[in-house]
């Protein structure tokens, strides 16, 4: 019987994170390197430097003036910004060396950029938490499922097909729990960990299922996990919660948010996806 | 608490029914290639990618059913000819499907003027060339017009898979459609009965009626 933390070590080698994304954290972590430092590092890797300032130019920064050179980007995103940029730019490429048969790429990246995009809109909307951060939370809750799908994929096939096959509703992860004993929350926790991303991240990864075992990171894991509905709803097009899984109430209570910013917040997505999937996703 | 599971009708006893304790009603899970019918209080459900569920029942005595079924890609014909090639073989499946489950409705005691119909389905969950949810549909709409059987409600076609739970008793139904990380899975059952179909020949009890 695997452990999530098992799989993880089974993965090592073949899903790494991009050195520009080393070298920006490293770079950030010491104070004696300045911004000009970072702009540096990130022009050694053209490609990065090239969706840098699509992005920097795209709707999602609604900058007055266009972007034209990685200083520019990197003095109006900001350092601590560039870094989550980096990790969102480069995790799906990261992950073509797990490829699986039972969930399209394409489907799954889907849904985790429409739950990137609800998470940075609700941050925004409560104040007090980092959008670009809850973005690349967003953008990796579900990672774990890829280790799962590429490892266990047996396994995990019965866990869907349990999950298109109960009598009574349930979700991915109850069933992933059930056939496996683990799910893809406690696998992707245990890469964040592995990779040694910011306790943020981690914490939204691996508890965005179950919110009461959430110590540190309370408000940006109800995020994610708000997110996460509302981005099936905007998948699914539907503003009826009775339509998806359903929503902790404690998510509601931690981020004082009400179930009137539902619409709005799925149909900003809705109009988003479509730029920012071009933006975020490996072509093909 | 449990309730006593409805009796099978003769033919149908090998269909899978299970309890749900929260709504508290037995569920008949159908296969695709599978149909099942029931005087019961009790729902017939499947879960849908591009194959069509038709749910039909007598209104009046509520002896109802759903079939489960797609056309096979017949070599040749696109889906937007197919219609124009005429009744193509691979529309023989859905016939046959169709008219399993209005026989078998019949059979136990519904009354072809009394029969109401609704569709689901037909969905495009992958990003083929071909859409054979489409095919699918024209299929069992065409099939509803030319037996003249009233069609009174449909929810088909779109990019989603769907999980139909439908209550003959009352005609109730409820459609709940499904993320996209359902999808593969799903194709790979319709695919698996597709090709199960093809390695047969067609032969049966169809009767006309």
């Amino acid at each position: 019987m695997s452990s999530a933390n098992e799989l993880v070590k089974d993965i090592r080698g073949l899903v790494t994170l991009p050195h520009v994304y080393i070298e920006i954290g490293r770079l950030i972590d010491d104070p004696r390197s300045s911004s000009a430092d970072i702009a540096r590092a990130v022009s050694q890797d053209p490609s990065f430097t090239l969706r840098l300032l699509r992005v920097a130019n795209s709707a999602l920064y609604q900058f007055p003036s266009a972007v034209e050179s990685v200083s520019k980007a990197v003095s109006i995103i900001g350092t601590a910004q560039i870094r989550n940029l980096a990790l969102s730019m480069s995790v799906a490429s990261s992950f073509e060396g797990l490829p699986n048969e039972l969930v399209s790429m394409q489907n799954f990246w889907r849904h985790s950029l429409l739950c990137a995009l609800t998470a940075r809109q609700l941050a925004k909307l409560i104040g007090g938490c980092d959008p670009d951060a809850l973005f690349t939370a967003g953008l990796l809750h579900d990672i774990g499922e890829l280790i799962i799908f590429n490892r266990l994929p047996e396994q995990a096939k019965q866990a869907l097909l349990l999950v298109l096959d109960s009598a009574e509703e349930i979700q991915v992860h109850q069933a992933e729990q059930q056939v496996m004993g683990f799910d893809h929350s406690e696998v992707g926790g245990a890469l964040a960990k592995e990779w040694n991303l910011p306790g943020l991240l981690e914490e939204c990864i691996a508890h965005h299922h179950d919110l009461a075992r959430c110590q540190r990171h309370r408000r940006e894991t109800a995020l994610i996990h708000l997110a996460n509905t509302l981005a099936v709803m905007a998948e699914l097009d539907t503003i009826d919660p009775l339509d998806v899984q359903p929503i902790d109430a404690a998510a509601w209570e931690i981020t004082g948010l009400t179930q009137d910013c539902i619409e709005p917040v799925v149909r900003e997505t809705q109009a988003a996806i479509i730029e920012v999937e071009r933006l975020f996703t490996v072509k093909r | 608490m449990r309730l006593p599971l409805p009796p099978a009708l003769p033919g149908f006893e090998h269909i899978r029914r299970t309890w749900n304790d929260s709504q508290e009603f037995y569920t008949a899970r159908i296969l695709p290639g599978e149909y099942y019918v029931t005087k019961g209080d009790e729902a017939v459900s499947t879960t849908l990618g591009s194959c069509i569920a038709a749910c039909i029942r007598d209104r009046v005595s509520g002896i109802g059913g759903m079939n489960h079924f797609m056309l096979p890609a017949s070599a040749g014909a696109e889906s937007d000819s197919w219609k124009a090639a005429g009744l193509s073989t691979g529309t023989r499946y859905g016939n046959f499907a169709m008219e399993h489950l209005i026989n078998g409705i019949l059979r136990n005691g519904g009354l072809r003027q009394n029969l109401e119909v609704k569709i689901f389905g037909g969905g495009r969950i992958l990003a083929n060339m071909t859409d054979v949810g489409m095919r699918n549909i024209l299929f069992v709409r065409e099939y509803l017009k030319t037996e003249k059987l009233r069609l009174v409600a449909e929810d088909v076609g779109d990019t989603f898979p769907r999980m139909t739970l439908y209550f003959p008793a009352t005609g109730k139904a409820k459609v709940k459609r499904l993320r996209s990380l359902h999808n593969n899975v799903i194709s790979s059952q319709e695919n698996s009965y597709i090709a199960s179909v093809l390695k047969k020949p067609v032969t049966g009890d169809i009767e006309l009626f």
